[in-house]
């Protein structure tokens, strides 16, 4: 139980340093905070607003990425394309394009959805199309021989053939989308009275309410945990697991 | 007997990097119903390209494939194919899965593809597995799941394109006998593609051998060796090095001129 020791040797040190509450809180004051915060439903609303945040994003970010998938399959210069663009925007940051948001698209959600789907689409649109390349051209004939034909063979065979490589994609892609979002709500704040996670970590510290801010430090860090290792981990082993498929790299 | 599948004068023409390749050159034969026909033939004859021909996988140039009378140009159910790859069953289904599902596309109702697949995994022994992953199964029960899914489909031809051709040599002479089994107690017209002379004579009413670059037919042999087949005996053996020589002459004697050995594949 390291999770024991570490708060232990937090506590120790908060007790030992003597530092200002406002600087280091101890365990119980972050605990009382956290407490106050969910059942007064401060917590509760914000973390409903990152995610109303980021599951319109994820919604934008996954119809393009398939369009753009789509598109790359049928023409090879598309695909081209795709992979020339994709080259040159997935290693960028997504806060990195905050400046820009700001001009195109103001101050509040849509710059804030703006990056995030900057940060869903290259991932997966990177993964899908390389899921799609590698399905087994065996795999796709037996379809053929069975029967199955155009978007059917799509949804039947190349689907599920791609399905680890997808599964990678939208784990990288909601990795990023995660990050990006405390941080772009941090800069952008609240429109309309509204903020996620990010605007209340910069709210308390405004007002110096620390424990709150470490509060809602946790509380990413515990949504974190549980969509990547217990949301995705349970999909994974669901089907890629029980499936015995490898998610298969560019050739 | 009737005639079942009629290949008429058929051309396959591959625009390679340097120059074209003709990898079938006017190829014409017929199988009959419930026959069991091998095809031999060195690597690169287009032994592979014909038989994908016939499963429509591959537009031939010129040509004609007759099915029942009817020319056929696209892949169908009416002619389904046993790969030699492991990954021909669908990963994402489970080894009953895989044979419902295409029992499904076929039309088929849900008990009876049930009763179906659990009936023809039992004539592959698999009928322990049926929940099995194919990631859990060895190459050769793969490969029988694959024939068994097949045959559940009930094809007007089945054609093997080497099912066997990655298997260690007892599990291959295993599936050698229970095919034949099968295809005796189903009596299903068969294509068989191997390079094994041994199989092919195992297997086959009718061996036809193959040559190399253009891919022609070099002889139609029938095996009159009564089944089942043993590798020891003197009408065995002497198949066995007429068949050999047939492709030998190809290696080494049509090649000779030239002083060099034909490139591999």
């Amino acid at each position: 139980m390291f999770i024991v020791i570490l708060l232990t040797v937090w506590q120790l040190v908060v007790s030992l340093g003597d530092y200002s509450e406002l600087i280091l809180p101890n365990l119980r004051s972050i605990w009382d905070a956290l407490i106050e915060s969910i059942a007064s439903g401060e917590m509760g609303d914000h973390t409903a607003y990152s995610f109303y945040l980021i599951g319109q994003a994820l919604g934008i970010g996954v119809v393009l990425a398939f369009i753009l998938t789509a598109l790359a399959m049928v023409s090879p210069m598309i695909a081209d394309f795709m992979k020339t663009i994709t080259t040159i925007f997935h290693p960028l940051p997504g806060v990195a394009l905050l400046p820009i948001a700001l001009l195109w698209f103001g101050i509040g959600e849509k710059s804030i959805i703006f990056i995030l789907v900057h940060s869903i689409i290259w991932p997966l649109i990177l993964n899908t199309y390389t899921g799609f390349r590698s399905v087994s051209r065996t795999q796709l004939e037996v379809g053929r021989n069975i029967g199955l034909k155009g978007l059917k063979l799509v949804s039947s065979v190349m689907v599920p053939s791609a399905f680890p490589n997808i599964l990678t994609g939208f784990k990288i892609a909601w990795s990023n989308s995660w990050r990006s979002l405390v941080a772009a709500e941090m800069i952008f704040g609240a429109s309309g009275g509204q903020g996620g996670l990010g605007w209340l970590i910069y709210q308390k510290r405004f007002f110096l309410e620390t424990p709150y801010v470490f509060a809602a430090l946790f509380v990413i860090i515990i949504i974190g945990i549980l969509v990547e290792n217990v949301f995705f981990a349970q999909i994974e082993r669901l089907t890629v697991q029980r499936w015995g498929m490898v998610a298969r790299k560019e050739e | 007997m009737a005639e079942k599948v009629n290949v008429k004068n058929l051309f396959v023409k591959f625009d390679g990097e340097q120059g074209d390749f003709q990898a079938l050159e006017d190829i014409s034969f017929s199988v009959k119903q419930s026959e069991f026909l091998t095809i031999l033939g060195p690597s690169g004859c287009g032994k592979s390209t014909l038989i994908r021909a016939i499963a429509g996988f591959q537009t031939p140039n010129k040509g004609d494939i007759v099915l029942d009378g009817k020319n056929v140009s696209k892949p169908g159910p009416d002619r389904i194919m046993v790969f030699q790859e492991f990954d021909q069953l669908f990963p994402w289904r489970t080894v009953m899965g895989n044979i419902t599902y295409a029992l499904k596309i076929s039309g088929m109702s849900k008990e009876k593809r049930q009763q179906q697949a659990i009936q023809y995994l039992e004539m592959v022994n698999l009928q322990d597995f049926t929940h099995a992953f194919p990631h859990q199964l060895s190459g050769g029960m793969k490969q029988r799941a694959a024939i068994a899914r097949s045959l559940a489909l009930n094809p007007e031809i089945l054609l093997m394109d080497e099912p066997f051709g990655s298997l260690d040599a007892q599990t291959r002479s295993i599936l050698q006998s229970e095919l034949v089994r099968i295809w005796q107690k189903v009596g299903s017209t068969i294509i068989f593609i191997t390079h094994n002379i041994q199989e092919a004579i195992l297997l086959g009413d009718r061996v036809m051998v193959m040559s190399t670059a253009p891919g022609q037919i070099k002889e139609i042999v029938a095996v009159d060796i009564e089944r089942p087949r043993l590798p020891e005996t003197p009408e065995f053996m002497k198949l066995w090095h007429r068949l050999y020589s047939l492709l030998e002459t190809k290696r080494f004697g049509e090649n000779d001129d030239k002083n060099m050995l034909p490139d591999s594949d």
